[in-house]
């Protein structure tokens, strides 16, 4: 066998040899990085290959070289989206994004400049939010429980356009404050918005004139699919089941728009029914709203959270409405005026809060005025 | 073998740059068994002028530079700086046949440019007695290095067809229901794993011993990450009469015949290994 010295194997062999091993000096005169030299090392790495490479732990200085051109790309982009602007503030941070069924957090960093509110994705080069300065009419910090089980703020901005935009920062406080300051020397008039939980970023596009949401939730509801040539087929759909002070509407998610709709003073009785939902849910518990439509009576079911104050609500605001009474009428002793029996003698009187005697007996209905917590 | 800073000049510009930077160092290739003063041109790092510094009968190899060491985060730059190195060590060894090679980037500096040149023979000087030694040490010798490999699979192959205890656990598998033999599996990958560590460690002594005598001296290298499914169970760099490395090739003919073994044999080298510290 002959010795080699031709080969990138031996180049390396020859590496170590000039790099880490030859006549190594001790003495003061010396400038020598004789030993393991930085740049021995990066040079074998070179020609070593990466898995040599994570060996001599080079990962780390990749790994900040990478950095370090992420951030420099980072600047240039932000340049580009901000330009002409002058940056207040720049945060890393998510919107909540809800489209039809699908809602989701979307990251990316928060620029707050003299004219709007940026949320900019630096890496795909794309503006995921942006709002002008101008349009905030109102602002208010909002706790939830975050999917990863922790509390956090969010920043919810109400816009002119009666719509409500959710904010999440690295620092939600901080640019809550930056941006009272800039509405504030921008001479802009905002309010703390009180009761955020009632307002819906959709809920105005359907609601009338003085028309207000007393109650809502995610909730599916049971439709009748009709597929031509073939037989009617319920099925689960999802949206939002919205209770106003004058209907009960569901917002249908997958089209983008209501998807029942009926006056409260149609609405019968609201019950619970345990019945299967499609082929795997057997026996669970949906809120059957009967109501009256033109065709007769009719069955609306909904399926979700909070069924029974759900059904405690209802039934509580569909009782305070003026309904024509159908079947036997007697008169109240007290108001003298008409009501159903069943209703009179069964519950209460509707116009002067009168209860006959039997139901008095039992527990007393709690007030009126008391809606349950719907989730939103 | 600590890096002394207090001699680094941060503010020094690059080296080559002559015009700018007063000359204050010595870049020191290797030291040479002759007592002559003599240029060998311009085949220095950088094209510079390498010459030699004399001392009684022995010189060094050097060129002048700035008192900073050679640095770049270029990979190509450095690679062609370390070639250099050794190219110069090299023709060094060529022409006088015995050299102490320095390693990359040592350079001897001085206040002044005449100052560095007498630093050079002032510790050439005091260290004479020492760098004759090392220069008796490895007259007439060369250093290879010896690098033996196996492939796991075959080795793992011969031992599952040889080994007593692998051979009874495998028929034993072959009679389990699937989960237990999926559990015994692991017990025989254990077992093979054991059996082949303890294998590398024989073969380790053995042909540690067989290539030994052929050799002056020896150095044990840490063993490397190896390519193409291979591992590397031994690295060697041995110090080996010029004439006798044929003794040593044939040696090492013998293990790479064996199956599931290879060798690497790299030489000659200037003795790098075998030079180790002066003060």
């Amino acid at each position: 066998m002959e010795p080699t010295r031709n080969s990138h194997a031996t180049l390396v062999d020859l590496l170590d040899r000039v790099l880490d091993k030859g006549l190594v000096i001790h003495a003061d005169l010396i400038i020598s990085l004789a030993g393991v030299p930085l740049i021995g090392v990066n040079l074998r790495t070179a020609l070593a290959g990466m898995e040599t490479m994570i060996k001599y732990g080079m990962m780390q200085d990749w790994d900040e070289r990478t950095r370090a051109w992420e951030s420099e790309h980072r600047k240039i982009k932000k340049a580009s989206v901000t330009s002409g602007e002058r940056v207040f503030l720049e945060m890393l941070g998510a919107y909540y994004y809800s489209g039809g069924i699908y809602t989701t957090w979307r990251m990316g960093r928060i620029y707050l400049t003299d004219k709007r509110l940026i949320l900019y994705h630096p890496t795909f080069e794309e503006v995921l939010f942006e709002m002008q300065l101008e349009n905030i009419k109102g602002l208010t910090l909002e706790r939830e429980e975050h999917a990863n089980g922790m509390k956090r703020e969010n920043l919810c901005i109400l816009l002119e356009a009666g719509t409500i935009a959710r904010l999440h920062a690295l620092d939600t406080l901080r640019l809550k404050e930056a941006l009272e300051q800039r509405l504030l020397s921008l001479g802009l008039s905002w309010q703390e918005i009180p009761k955020l939980s009632l307002i819906d970023e959709r809920a105005p596009s359907f609601l009338g004139n003085g028309e207000e949401v007393v109650c809502q939730g995610r909730m599916w509801h049971s439709m009748t699919c009709q597929a031509p040539a073939a037989p009617a087929n319920q099925t689960w759909k999802a949206g939002q089941l919205y209770l106003t002070n004058r209907r009960l509407c569901w917002w249908y998610d997958f089209e983008g728009k209501i998807g029942f709709d009926i006056s409260l003073e149609q609405i019968a009785a609201s019950t619970l029914e345990e019945k299967a939902q499609g082929d795997t849910l057997s026996k669970k518990e949906s809120l059957d709203v009967i109501y009256d439509s033109e065709r007769g009576r009719r069955v609306a079911s909904f399926s979700g959270d909070n069924l029974e104050s759900w059904k405690i609500t209802l039934n509580r605001t569909t009782l305070r409405i003026e309904r024509a009474p159908t079947g036997d009428v007697e008169t109240c002793p007290i108001c003298e005026k008409e009501s159903l029996i069943t209703e009179l003698s069964g519950e209460l009187c509707r116009h002067c809060g009168w209860i006959a005697p039997k139901p008095k007996s039992q527990q007393r209905l709690p007030a009126l005025q008391e809606t349950p917590s719907c989730e939103r | 073998m600590g890096l002394d800073t207090k001699f680094i000049d941060k503010t020094n510009a690059m080296p080559g740059n002559e015009n700018k930077v007063k000359e204050v160092g010595r870049y020191l290739y290797c030291i040479a068994d002759a007592g002559e003063s003599l240029s060998l041109g311009g085949i220095g790092i950088a094209k510079n002028r390498v010459y030699t510094i004399p001392y009684n009968d022995i010189c060094a190899v050097v060129h002048n530079c700035p008192a900073q060491p050679y640095q770049s985060e270029n990979h190509d730059i450095v690679k062609t700086w370390v070639i250099t190195h050794q190219e110069v060590v090299d023709a060094a060894w060529t022409r006088w046949g015995t050299v102490l090679p320095l390693s990359f980037d040592t350079i001897i500096k001085g206040e002044s440019d005449s100052n560095a040149e007498q630093n050079v023979k002032d510790w050439l000087k005091q260290e004479y007695e020492r760098l004759k030694k090392k220069m008796e040490d490895v007259r007439g010798k060369a250093e290879y290095g010896v690098q033996v490999f196996w492939n796991p699979k075959i080795i793992s192959q011969n031992l599952m067809e040889t080994n007593q205890g692998i051979k009874e656990l495998n028929d034993v598998i072959r009679t389990k229901p699937k989960g237990l033999a999926y559990m015994y599996r692991q017990k025989l990958e254990n077992l093979i794993k054991h059996e082949m560590e303890t294998g590398a460690d024989v073969c380790f002594r053995v042909f540690y011993n067989r290539i030994k005598k052929h050799t002056t001296d020896i150095r044990v290298e840490k063993t490397k990450k190896a390519e193409q499914g291979l591992q590397m169970i031994l690295n060697l760099s041995c110090l080996v009469h010029k004439d006798r490395y044929p003794e040593l090739g044939e040696e090492l003919d013998s293990i790479n015949q064996m199956e599931g073994f290879s060798v690497r044999f790299t030489g000659p080298w200037p003795p790098y290994s075998f030079v180790g510290g002066v003060s």
